[in-house]
C-alpha cells in the first residue's frame, strides 16, 4: 500500500497518522504524549507504525506540522512542512467540506479558523495568555482530584451551571472555591467552568469573528463533553466533532503530503530506521555578536543534520540542507 | 582640532529624523555616533536601567543610550513634545532626558532641546539652532548646516514615498549609498502585497520586530508601510475621523489605514503593536474595528514584548501568507461580478451563508 505520513509535534502531544492513497487512515492514528522529548516521541511513533506494516507498504510522502515541525522534518525527512492553521483547516474540510468555522483547542494554544468556499479566509490564535486552553482544564481537574475524562461526563449531569469568572485561571480558581464553599454541586461548578472557558475563548480568540455554522470543534479539548455542550449552547448551533478530532493536525499534514505527491517525483522520507538511530541534539550560545543566540544542532553520528536558532543565518543549515538531503535515499 | 562626538540612540524617532539630525551635526563639524542595531546586550541594559512600567520601545531607548554613554561627548536627546500643530507625541517621550539622568550614571551632557511644534510657531530650525549653539557660536554655520539637514530629510522623505524600505532610505539620505528610484525592485511582479502598520520604532527595529519585514519578504511579500503614504494623503484620510486624533503617530496610522483600505493593491494588513502601549490600545482597536467591516482584506494583529522565541511569530506569518495565497488562487476562479463559476462544494456552500443564530449571538455581544 502507498502511504502518506502526517506528523504533528505539539507541546503536549505528538500525533501520527498514516493515510492510504484515498486519504483515509490506514492504521489507527497515534496520540502520544510529547513529555518534553519531541525526538523520543517521534521515534516512538514511527516504530509503533512500522511494526504494523508489511513489506508491501511504502511511504510516498511525509508532512509535518506543530511547533516542532522543523525538528520533525529534519529527523524524518519531510516533503511538506506546514503551519498548524493550514493543516487543521485542510483536515476539517476533508471531514466536513461545507465547514465554515473551526474551533481548535489544544494544550497550550487555541485557534479559530474561518472558512469560506473551502479556503481559510480568516484566523486568530490566542495571544499572550493561555487561559482559554486545555491546560487550564487539566489544572482544575487536578485540583478537584478528577480525571479529565470524568470531568466531561460530570459536566453533563449539571442541573444549573454556576457562573465562574473566566478571564484568567487565577480568578477562575478563586471563584470556583467560593462557589464550592457556598454549597454548589460539583457538576454545576464544572459545567460553569466549561462555560467560562467558552466565554473566554469567544471573547479573546473569537473576538470580532463571524462564527457561522457548520462549526467543527477539534483538538484535544474536543474530547470533553462539557466543552462541546457549552459551545453548542453559547453558539446556539450543533457542534460537529470529527472522528479523529485529537489528531487533526497530523491528518491535515498527511493530506498535504498526499496533495504534494502529485507534483513530486519522490519522497524525502529517510526510512523507518530513523526510529532506532540515535540523534544527538545539543545547543550552544554563539559568541560572534552581543545577541548571544542559542543555536540548536541536531547530529546523527558525525553528520550534522540541521542547525537553527541563530538570527543572522551563520549557523543555520536546516533550510538549505533538509531540502536536498540526498544522504538517505527514500525507502519504505 | 578636537572633533566633538555627538551620540544619537538608534531608537524611537531615530527612524523618522535621523537624516535631519545627522546632517545638521555633521555639517557643524561634529562626529555623529549611532548606537549599534538593537541586540541582546542593548535590550538587557534597557530592561535593567529603565523603569518597569515603561513600554518596550522606551526601555530600548535606555539600552541604546547606555551603549553610547562612554563613547561620546554629548548625547542628542531632544525633549519630544509635539512635531506638528495641535497633535502630540506620547508623553513618555517628553520625560526621556529626565528619566535618563535619573537612571543612567555616568551620562554625558545631554543636548535636550525641547521639540514643541504644537502651537505652530516653532520648527526644526528653531530647535536645531538652539542645539547648535551648544557646540558653536557661528550662526552662519548653523544656518548652512540646517539647509543641508533639510535637504537630507527631504531626500529621505522622497525615498520613502517611492516605497524605498526605511533602513535603505536612511542609508541613502545619509550618503552611504547612491539614491535611486528603484524602491523595492527586488519584489517579483504579481507577488503578495501586505500593508504593515505600527510605530516606526517597532516595525523597523529588526530585533524586537523579530525581523518581521525581512521574514515577509522571504515569504515573497511586498511590504508597504505608513511611511510610503504621502503626508498630504495621511492628513486628508485622518480627517475622516469625527474628531481630530491627539497623537501624531496614531494619526499617521489611522490615515495610512484608510488610504490602504481605499487602494485595491493589498492582499492583507498586519498591525504590529507593542504590549502596554497606551495610544495603541485605542488606535489599534479603531483599526481592528474597521478591518472587521472589510472581510475582503484580512487583518492580523501581532503583539510584541520582550519575547525572544520566534516560533509563534513564524507560525502566524506563514499561516497568514498561506491564507492570502490560497485566497488569491480562489479569486482567479471568480468572475468580476462576484458570482462563483467554480466551487468544489457545489450547493453546500450556500447553507452556511445564511447568518445563523451563532452569528447573531456574537453581534449582540460586540
Amino acid at each position: 500500500m502507498e502511504l502518506y505520513l502526517g506528523i504533528d509535534v505539539g507541546s503536549v502531544s505528538t500525533n501520527l497518522v498514516a493515510l492510504d492513497p484515498e486519504g483515509e487512515p490506514y492504521l489507527a492514528p497515534l496520540y502520544l504524549r510529547t513529555q518534553g522529548q519531541p525526538i523520543a516521541a517521534i521515534q516512538q511513533g514511527l516504530s509503533l507504525i512500522s511494526d504494523q506494516l508489511t513489506g508491501r507498504d511504502r511511504v510516498c510522502g511525509v508532512g509535518t506540522t506543530g511547533s516542532a515541525r522543523q525538528l520533525a522534518a529534519v529527523l524524518v525527512g519531510a516533503d511538506v512542512v506546514k503551519n498548524e492553521i493550514s493543516a487543521h483547516a485542510v483536515a476539517a474540510l476533508r471531514m466536513l467540506p461545507e465547514a465554515r468555522t473551526v474551533i481548535e483547542i489544544g494544550g497550550q494554544d487555541s485557534k479559530i479558523i474561518i472558512l469560506k468556499d473551502g479556503i481559510v479566509v480568516d484566523f486568530a490564535m490566542n495571544t499572550v495568555c493561555a487561559a482559554g486552553t486545555g491546560s487550564f482544564l487539566d489544572q482544575q481537574a487536578f485540583r478537584l482530584n478528577l480525571s479529565i475524562d470524568d470531568f466531561g461526563t460530570m459536566a453533563g449531569q449539571a442541573k444549573a451551571p454556576v457562573r465562574i469568572a473566566g478571564r484568567c485561571t487565577v480568578f477562575a480558581e478563586s471563584d470556583m472555591i467560593h462557589k464550592q464553599q457556598m454549597g454548589h454541586t460539583l457538576p454545576d461548578i464544572i459545567a460553569g467552568l466549561c462555560e467560562a472557558l467558552v466565554r473566554n475563548y469567544l471573547n479573546n480568540v473569537g473576538k470580532g469573528k463571524e462564527i457561522a455554522a457548520p462549526v467543527v470543534f477539534q483538538g484535544g479539548v474536543a474530547a470533553n463533553q462539557g466543552m462541546r455542550t457549552a459551545f453548542a449552547r453559547a453558539l446556539s448551533t450543533e457542534i460537529a466533532v470529527p472522528r479523529w478530532f485529537n489528531v487533526m493536525g497530523a491528518y491535515g499534514a498527511a493530506l498535504l503530503a498526499r496533495e504534494k505527491f502529485q507534483e513530486l517525483s519522490g519522497t524525502k522520507f529517510r526510512g523507518w530506521q530513523v526510529s532506532t538511530v540515535s540523534f544527538l541534539p545539543r545547543s550552544f550560545e554563539c559568541k560572534a555578536c552581543p545577541n548571544g543566540c542559542e543555536v540548536i544542532e541536531i547530529r546523527q553520528g558525525q553528520e550534522i543534520l540541521a542547525r537553527w536558532g541563530d538570527r543572522c543565518g551563520r549557523w543555520s543549515i536546516a533550510e538549505a540542507e533538509t531540502g536536498q538531503n540526498s544522504a538517505a535515499p527514500a525507502r519504505g | 582640532m578636537i572633533v566633538i562626538r555627538i551620540g544619537i540612540p538608534r531608537a524611537l524617532l531615530y527612524y523618522m529624523y535621523f537624516p535631519l539630525w545627522r546632517a545638521f551635526f555633521t555639517e557643524l563639524g561634529a562626529e555623529v555616533v549611532v548606537s549599534p542595531g538593537t541586540n541582546k546586550e542593548i535590550l538587557d541594559a534597557g530592561l535593567q536601567s529603565a523603569l518597569n512600567e515603561a513600554c518596550l520601545p522606551v526601555k530600548l531607548f535606555f539600552g541604546h543610550t547606555a551603549a553610547l554613554a562612554d563613547k561620546v561627548d554629548y548625547l542628542f536627546v531632544p525633549r519630544l513634545i509635539s512635531i506638528e500643530p495641535k497633535a502630540y507625541i506620547c508623553p513618555k517621550f517628553m520625560g526621556l532626558p529626565d528619566m535618563l539622568r535619573a537612571r543612567i550614571n555616568p551620562l554625558p551632557s545631554l543636548i535636550d532641546v525641547s521639540v514643541d511644534f504644537s502651537r505652530g510657531n516653532r520648527d526644526w530650525y528653531s530647535v536645531l539652532s538652539l542645539a547648535g549653539r551648544q557646540i558653536t557660536s557661528d550662526n552662519n554655520l548653523i544656518r548652512k548646516a540646517y539647509s543641508s539637514a533639510r535637504a537630507a530629510q527631504d531626500l529621505f522623505q522622497k525615498q520613502l514615498e517611492a516605497e524605498t524600505p526605511v533602513l535603505e532610505a536612511i542609508k541613502r539620505a545619509t550618503g552611504k549609498r547612491a539614491p535611486d528610484r528603484g524602491g523595492q525592485a527586488a519584489a517579483e511582479p504579481g507577488c503578495l502585497c501586505i500593508a504593515l502598520l505600527g510605530h516606526p520604532y517597532n516595525i523597523y527595529d529588526d530585533y524586537i520586530s523579530m525581523n518581521l519585514i525581512q521574514r515577509l519578504r522571504s515569504l515573497g511579500v511586498r511590504v508597504i508601510t505608513a511611511d510610503c503614504v504621502p503626508q498630504q494623503t495621511i492628513a486628508e484620510q485622518a480627517s475622516r475621523l469625527p474628531k481630530k486624533l491627539f497623537w501624531t503617530l496614531g494619526r499617521k496610522m489611522v490615515g495610512a489605514a484608510h488610504a490602504f483600505y481605499d487602494s485595491s493593491r493589498f492582499d492583507g494588513m498586519i498591525y504590529l503593536s507593542s504590549f502596554g502601549c497606551g495610544p495603541e490600545s485605542l488606535v489599534g482597536e479603531l483599526i481592528a474595528r474597521w478591518a472587521r467591516r472589510r472581510p475582503d482584506l484580512p487583518f492580523m494583529l501581532l503583539t510584541i514584548d520582550e519575547h525572544s522565541g520566534t516560533a509563534g511569530m513564524i507560525t502566524r506569518l506563514e499561516a497568514f501568507t498561506d491564507m492570502l495565497k490560497r485566497r488569491r488562487k480562489r479569486e482567479d476562479h471568480l468572475p468580476a461580478h462576484g458570482q462563483p463559476v467554480y466551487s468544489s462544494q457545489g450547493v453546500a456552500v450556500q447553507t452556511g451563508d445564511r447568518p445563523g443564530a451563532a452569528t447573531a449571538y456574537l453581534q449582540e455581544n460586540r
